[in-house]
């Protein structure tokens, strides 16, 4: 970084590609992890809609059933493990220094390392895919398919490795961004004056740190199964790979939710012209909410016959109640709000029904008698799509509509945006609805092709039409960023009347966020930018632009 | 069968609570938009309200109540999907393997396969109206049992049964699936199950478990 002869001016950063590269500034790291994130998002989307391809039709062969099985594992282990949940992270490294007024984010070399380690993960599990037989035991990895016994190639070893990667640097994020909220806020920004999405943070990180240590076992327990192939055999080992398996594997789920409906919850908030509604309510809502979900994974293996159902399907159906109490949140704020419909907004209130339908179905699949006839079936597949795309990609949608002037300090054009938010609509629905139906006319999922004579083709051809829907809308997005790009219509600090500190800085913010030029406020409550407008304007109490 | 009786009555229940739920949402949704337009043709501001707490406090108790009622209605379910029963007409051991099915009639010399992989499932046959103990293994990779007529599915692990009771309550033939990723020809698992009447499944039996049996006994597959 410094050189002989510079040794004695002050420490300066690089600049250009290598700046970027080896920034310890959050916000580029955040960018970079979305962005590289995003890279992944179209990479394993490619897949999914070539998988949607292969399905669209009964016997066909576009993918045959060795390359369905690698699509099917790359798609679901690349959108989870180094798309949605680096999303997640990426948004909180990105915006959690902004909105609790701290200068820079905890340990910045260690989230950079985070970012790292992501990258490394995805290209392992790229290269993985690519290798000749590649890693084919879904994005579960169960054991004993996925030893050596059945997997010997080097693909599964890359994608246990790839996995054990990209998790240790969510691990790295989510110890800093948790640090950050903890022990960084500014003054006067006691925990709970925090925005709503920070609070989202705490929960996200709280969870990243709680249940990623278990996928790291369980990768660990496959690679010692790798090294001998004989050491980890049994019915008992079986078992214990999938409880550490799921030990994760549900709570990544909520990593994977609940920043995004911290973003609608702020994007929600300001386009109805008030203040979140029962913020304290939704605070420990949030709370218990993460704690119970940790105790709820057994509900992925009630057909496995050897769990305890009534136990998971008891904490299982409790969910419903913090989850209600968010819905309560969010219901309660837009009603009596003065609405505004940006592009933001739109993704923001597609969300909640959207979402619900997720959650609906997934309080179901908490009962046990349900899930033994839904249960790895396209039943599943719609139920968790409906959670991950139509809800949380949504909402990720809506935050990034709603920051992006933020971060770049130019506007997305609003009329593009608009095509891509009906074209994702359309696009979710119509390519997850049918799919419920399928799974209840008994449609397995992993399933490379089905006989005309099944009963799955016309409900299985318009799934894929509404996957190209999918697809156009992505292509779109990519159409707004282009031509908003181009316009680079300069945003301000606060385009929308926002309420959180990050609208009080400049956009894109300074290095080190806030600066004489742009001070942290006095911090009187959750909402310091709309009280400070409010201190400035003693007219209208309580008002925000609409 | 309990299982298709459970989930028969389960589904629709549940099914029906969150389509009410949902179709609430939407119009507290709707109302949003309503109130919002209204206030804006009006020059109203946004409400100023932050908490609502007897609302909230009488909305928390209606999402315990409606927990509470789930939770019941699954404990209940779940009893009955197992209830006890000493004595079975039939057991078969099933074993799924890469990548077919193995049907063996316990106490007898039968064992039934077929060849998936050319297009051959094999059957099960099973007499109608009686009981059939499944005792459920995999010989490799983990498979799952899936009748999706039964709305009924259990995974088949190497080293572990899994048993579980069926009833199919009429002649008839239905698809089988494997419901769990288990390598390259996993779509290829399928297999049939054929309820009988119980005379012909003895019959069946005791002439060694040939197709040409069953065809004897005068029922014909597919
Ligand atoms: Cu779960
Ligand atoms: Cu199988």
């Amino acid at each position: 970084m410094s050189t002989g002869t510079a040794a004695a001016a002050a420490p300066r950063e690089p600049v250009g590609l290598i700046g970027w590269l080896m920034t310890t500034d959050h916000k580029r790291i955040g960018i970079l992890t979305l962005a590289t994130g995003f890279v992944m998002f179209l990479f394993d989307g490619v897949l999914g809609l070539t998988m949607r391809a292969q399905l669209a039709r009964p016997g066909q062969h576009i993918l045959n059933t060795q390359q369905y099985n690698l699509f099917v594992t790359m798609h679901g282990t690349g959108m989870i493990a180094v798309s949605i949940t680096p999303f997640a992270l990426g948004l909180g490294v990105y915006l959690v220094p902004l909105q609790v007024g701290a200068p820079r984010i905890a340990a910045p070399r260690v989230t950079l390392l985070g970012y790292w380690l992501g990258v490394a993960g995805a290209l392992l599990l790229v290269w993985g895919f690519l290798t000749p037989d590649g890693a084919a035991a879904g994005w579960w990895g169960y054991t004993p398919l996925s030893t050596t016994t059945y997997s010997p190639g080097a693909g599964m070893a890359l994608w246990i490795a790839g996995v054990f990667l990209a998790a240790s640097g969510m691990i790295c994020q989510g110890a800093t961004v948790l640090w950050t909220l903890l022990r960084m806020r500014a003054p006067g920004m006691t925990m709970l004056r925090m925005p709503v999405f920070s609070w989202t943070m705490v929960v996200t990180c709280l969870m990243t740190l709680a249940s990623f240590p278990a996928l790291l076992t369980a990768m660990g327990v496959l690679t010692a199964s790798r090294l001998d192939p004989g050491l980890l055999t049994g019915n008992a080992w079986n078992l214990a790979y999938e409880n550490l398996f799921w030990f994760y594997g549900h709570p990544v789920v909520y990593v994977m939710f609940f920043p995004f409906v911290g973003a609608v919850a702020e994007v929600i908030a300001v386009f109805s012209g008030r203040r979140f509604f029962n913020y304290t309510g939704t605070v420990f809502a949030l709370l218990v909410f993460a704690a119970l979900s940790m105790a709820v994974w057994g509900h992925h293996m009630f057909i496995s016959g050897q769990e305890s159902n009534d136990y998971f399907s008891l904490t299982s159906i409790l969910l419903v109640i913090p989850a209600g109490m968010e819905y309560f949140g969010l219901a309660g704020t837009l009603f009596g709000g003065r609405l505004r419909y940006p592009v933001a907004m739109l993704f923001a209130l597609a969300f909640i029904p959207q979402f619900l339908i997720g959650g609906l179905s997934g309080i179901m699949l908490g009962t046990p008698s349900v899930d033994y006839a839904v249960n790895n079936s396209y039943f599943v597949v719609a139920h968790f799509h409906y959670t991950l795309f139509a809800g949380s990609v949504f909402g990720f949608f809506a935050g990034v509509y709603f920051w992006w002037p933020k971060a770049t300090g130019y506007l997305l054009d609003e009329r593009a945006g608009r095509v891509h938010f009906v074209l994702m609509v359309i696009g979710a629905n119509l390519t997850y609805l049918p799919m419920f139906f399928l799974g209840l006319k008994g449609m397995p999922r992993w399933m490379q092709t089905y006989p005309a004579s099944s009963g799955f083709s016309t409900l299985s051809l318009v799934s894929s039409i509404g996957a190209g829907f999918i697809g156009l809308a992505v292509i779109t997005f990519g159409y707004t960023v282009y031509v908003s790009s181009r316009a680079r219509k300069p945003a301000g600090p606060d385009p929308w009347g926002g309420y959180s500190l990050e609208w009080l800085t400049s956009s894109p913010p300074p290095r080190f966020n806030y600066n004489g030029q742009y001070p942290i406020p006095v911090i009187r409550s959750f909402t310091p930018a709309l009280d400070l407008r409010q201190r400035r304007r003693p007219d209208q109490p309580g008002r925000a632009e609409g | 069968m309990p299982f298709r009786q459970v989930f028969g009555q389960v589904f629709p229940l549940e099914l029906a609570i969150a389509l009410t739920v949902f179709a609430l949402v939407l119009a507290v949704m709707a109302a949003a938009v309503l109130v919002s337009w209204r206030k804006r043709r009006r020059g109203e501001p946004a409400a100023l309200r932050e908490h609502w707490h007897v609302v909230e406090g009488a909305y928390a108790a209606a999402l315990l109540g409606t927990a509470v009622f789930l939770i019941v209605t699954s404990f209940s379910a779940n009893s009955r999907d197992f209830p006890r029963d000493p004595k079975p007409a039939v057991t078969v051991d099933v074993t799924g393997y890469e990548w077919c099915w193995k049907f063996h009639y316990a106490g007898s010399a039968v064992t039934v396969t077929g060849a998936c992989l050319q297009g051959r499932p094999p059957v099960l046959v099973v007499p109608a109206g009686e009981s059939v103990r499944v005792e459920l293994t995999s010989a490799d990779v983990l498979h799952a049992f899936w009748v999706p007529y039964l709305d009924f599915k259990m995974d088949a692990f190497p080293g572990h049964v899994n048993t579980f009771t069926v009833t199919f309550p009429h002649a008839g033939r239905w698809i089988g699936r494997c419901a769990q990723l288990c390598g390259l020809y996993h779509t290829s698992m399928d297999f049939w199950v054929q309820a009988v009447a119980p005379s012909a499944f003895r019959g069946w039996l005791a002439a060694g478990g040939s197709a040409a049996g069953l065809t004897a006994a005068g029922v014909h597959g597919r």
